[in-house]
């Protein structure tokens, strides 16, 4: 696999190198902008370190080569001739013609190749449109339902629409090239970021169309289908917050055991009050229940949770059914017990640049063929003369081109 | 040809959302999916809303609807034997692929275990994805709700630093870790394909998120700070925000990181009567007074209609893009260009619009080929067409309550 990336195409790359493919990323003269992009880390030397790249670029090959020259064109077209598939994204490219030029040129060294392109809104009439990670949160229908009603919609802190596109990329990728294997045919696959983010709304579209209703955000406290009150669905406990709906919204048994067994243990240990068993909190008598007397059990369990840690709540609440979750830091992402206990983070010792890390481990587990344990992101241009022989350059050949400054 | 998975045949027994997005790959792109329900035990989204017109019903659930067109429904009683015997037959003398998202061990109640299956049957790939996989102390747990978004770090940077995070929107866990399923049952059927050998596929959804959120866990172990959430503040950008637009609760995102792009906002906002900022400001100022920047430029978004902002904007070259709500998706010029949105008609809900995928295939297009099926539409099909049976044996089985 060929990878022309930013962000976007450098995951589905790294979703392919996991699947066990040769994965090389084509990068511009002494490496690409996107390792040493925004957030950055320093190491020794005080070279910044994207590290979104460090992330990402597990286990690939890197070849650094002048695209924009005729010598750079014909060093694509060689390797192009026995890859398998080509993904590249619209920030490391930047124009669908720039695009296209290369298309041409790797398709016709390789009629059978699997070409994936990521844009904003994918190719066609708005594929110049400006946009980027927070407008396309935005445009995809995510970010109005984020945050609290009585501001500004926010964004989720993190580029999970670039991410997700690439993602999806992979998968429709390797779609293709099973199309590909099966019948010879090669096809051009083009994967919107916009279209990928309305598949993390869920039912959005359709409640507009079956209800005529519009949802709106909730952020912390929010209306749940089946209620007429606002219930609070986000907590704060002694270490960090809960997720936790326990009273209204339906749920039927499920939901009426959770809230019991909260009640038992609240008066275990002295919180009792006849409020908790006041109301049907959860059962057909929950549409009854006036406002204020919710805000009193909300109180109630407020302080309840906030004298707990978040490992009692997992370890007296989650485990007996209470449906709560944690709403988990980054550091506690890390000491999370379940990931822990199926040894999912893998730790990557980079000598190169000195640095060791733990990062996700495999992303499912095939019992044929597992996964590839993560290797180090490549150093720009570390696999030039390597590729450049197995593409039929001899020595000299890759000497003039490294004196021409195409490689 | 009908698709990439045409002649691929695939047992479903996922239900609610992260499986089901997974088999919707597979029957839009023409493979032939039989999703294996019961009266008592029917896929669980088909119970909760949105209904159409508000009218609850087993086959009104919109929610269901997006997820299961071009699929086929049976109805089985799997507490019986004979209900387990039929799909059985259909795991093992029929399918290439089977595919479950219930907690561990649920299938090998039903004598439908993997281990059971594979050996019937060892070119069968069978995958199974469930929250927190199948083992480990939580693998018990029921997954709910946005918990996995909660458990997958997702919630947790998303909000304001001044209140608790809130809640985003969705089963997170249930819209990332589908691709990341598709991707491993591509690679187990491209392995298949070459070699003969079938395989087992296990996933956990919160396992699969967490896969995007690499870089900021490398973020808290390289740095020692820790990503947090920050409403839609970004170091580095002059105006990185959301900004109110005229009309009701209507909003729109500008990010805004070069110096064309600045001048450009600029120039938009004086076409609309507002200050020069970018004679008002230096580059540098603006980095440094962001806050500001997005005060200043709210004052002239908020009387601004907002598609008519964001045209000016992308005229401008200013990447931009309105906060749609579910209607203005629906509308969407730019998915509507696309195709994305696929008019399917319903027995009972009519006709509607359902979510194409996000991906285009140039030469072997995507076909959503039908509505979602109603509860056991296809049972006495599959039992006479797959396995067989005669009009006399179905109604028997009808009778006897195994088929429903």
């Amino acid at each position: 696999m060929l990878e022309f990336s930013h962000l976007s195409a450098a995951v589905a790359g790294r979703v392919l190198a996991d699947l066990g493919a040769e994965v090389v990323r084509i990068e511009r003269r002494g490496g690409d902008p996107a390792r040493w992009a925004d957030p950055v880390t320093r190491d020794r030397t005080g070279a910044a370190r994207g590290l979104g790249f460090l992330a990402h670029n597990l286990g690939k090959r890197s070849v650094t080569i002048d695209i924009d020259t005729e010598a750079g064109s014909e060093i694509i077209a060689r390797l192009a001739a026995t890859a398998d598939i080509v993904v590249l994204d619209w920030e490391r490219i930047g124009s669908p013609a720039e695009a296209d030029r290369l298309h041409e040129i790797c398709t016709t060294a390789n009629p059978r190749l699997v070409w994936c392109e990521i844009w904003p809104y994918g190719r066609g009439e708005y594929e110049m449109t400006p946009a980027s990670e927070l407008t396309l949160q935005a445009q995809g229908g995510h970010l109005y339902l984020n945050g609290e009603i009585d501001r500004a919609p926010v964004s989720v802190g993190a580029p999970v629409a670039s991410s997700q596109a690439g993602v999806e990329a992979a998968s429709a990728a390797l779609m293709a090239y099973y199309h590909a294997r099966r019948t010879g045919e090669g096809q051009r696959v083009d994967v919107s970021v916009q279209a990928c983010v309305i598949w993390t709304l869920l039912n959005t579209t359709m409640t507009w169309q079956c209800m005529g209703i519009d949802e709106v955000r909730g952020g912390s406290v929010k209306k749940e289908r089946g209620n007429s009150f606002f219930t609070r669905l986000v907590w704060r406990c002694a270490d960090g917050y809960v997720q936790f709906g326990p009273v209204g919204g339906g749920g039927g048994a499920v939901r009426e055991a959770s809230y019991a067994t909260l009640v038992a243990w609240m008066r275990d240990e002295g919180f009792y009050e006849e409020i908790l068993d006041a109301h049907d909190w959860n059962g057909e008598g929950r549409f009854a229940i006036p406002q204020a007397a919710y805000d009193e059990v909300t109180a109630l369990i407020g302080h309840f949770i906030e004298a707990h840690t978040l490992d009692e709540l997992i370890e007296r609440g989650m485990k007996r059914r209470i449906l709560l979750a944690p709403i988990y830091t980054i550091p506690q992402l890390l000491e999370a017990e379940q990931l822990n206990a199926r040894g999912f983070y893998r730790t990557v010792n980079d000598d190169a640049r000195g640095i060791s890390a733990r990062v996700p481990g495999p992303f499912a587990r095939l019992s044929a063929t597992p996964l590839l344990e993560p290797r180090p992101a490549p150093l720009p241009g570390a696999d030039t003369t390597a590729l450049l022989t197995e593409a039929g350059f001899g020595d000299e050949a890759i000497a003039l081109l490294t004196s021409a400054e195409v490689v | 040809m009908t698709g990439i998975f045409e002649g691929l045949k695939v047992l479903d027994f996922t239900w609610a959302a992260a499986g089901p997005i997974v088999t919707k790959q597979l029957s839009d792109n023409g493979a032939e999916v039989v999703k294996v329900e019961s009266r008592a035990h029917p896929d669980s989204v088909r119970l909760g809303g949105p209904f159409k017109d508000g009218k609850p019903g087993i086959n009104r659930s919109g929610f269901f609807a997006d997820f299961n067109s071009s699929k086929k429904s049976i109805a089985v009683n799997l507490a019986s034997q004979p209900g387990k015997d039929l799909v059985l037959r259909l795991a093992t003398e029929w399918a290439d692929v089977v595919v479950d998202n219930f907690r561990p061990g649920v299938l090998d109640r039903w004598g439908l275990g993997h281990d059971r299956l594979r050996t019937l049957d060892p070119r069968l790939v069978v995958l199974s994805s469930s929250l927190y996989g199948d083992d480990g102390p939580w693998r018990d747990l029921a997954g709910f709700g946005a918990q996995g978004a909660a458990v997958a770090g997702i919630h947790g940077l998303t909000g304001w630093p001044d209140l608790p995070p809130a809640m985003p929107k969705g089963a997170y866990t249930d819209s990332v870790s589908p691709r990341y399923a598709m991707a491993a049952l591509m690679g187990a059927l491209i392995h298949r394909d070459r070699t003969g050998e079938g395989q087992r596929i296990e996933l956990s959804q919160v396992e699969a998120t967490i896969e995007i959120l690499a870089p900021e866990l490398l973020a808290w172990q390289l740095t020692g700070v820790a990503p947090e959430r920050a409403a839609n503040r970004k170091p580095g950008r002059r105006l990185h925000a959301v900004l109110p637009c005229a009309g009701a609760d209507y909003w729109i995102a500008v990010d805004v990181r070069t110096d064309p792009q600045w001048q450009a906002l600029s120039g938009v906002l004086v076409d609309l009567g507002g200050d020069d900022l970018a004679r008002k400001l230096t580059a540098f100022e603006a980095l440094e007074r962001s806050e500001e920047v997005e005060e200043l430029v709210a004052t002239v978004t908020m009387s601004v209609p907002p598609f008519d902002l964001e045209q000016r904007l992308h005229a401008a070259g200013v990447p931009a893009g309105v906060a749609l709500k579910g209607s203005d998706l629906l509308a969407d010029p730019k998915l509507r260009s696309r195709g994305h949105f696929w008019s399917l008609p319903h027995a009972e809900m009519g006709t509607l619009d359902y979510n194409g995928p996000a991906y285009r295939f140039h030469k072997t297009p995507s076909r959503l080929t039908t509505a979602a099926p109603l509860l056991g539409e296809h049972t006495d099909e599959v039992m006479s067409q797959v396995l067989g049976m005669s009009d006399e044996q179905i109604a028997q089985l009808h009778e006897s309550g195994v088929l429903q």
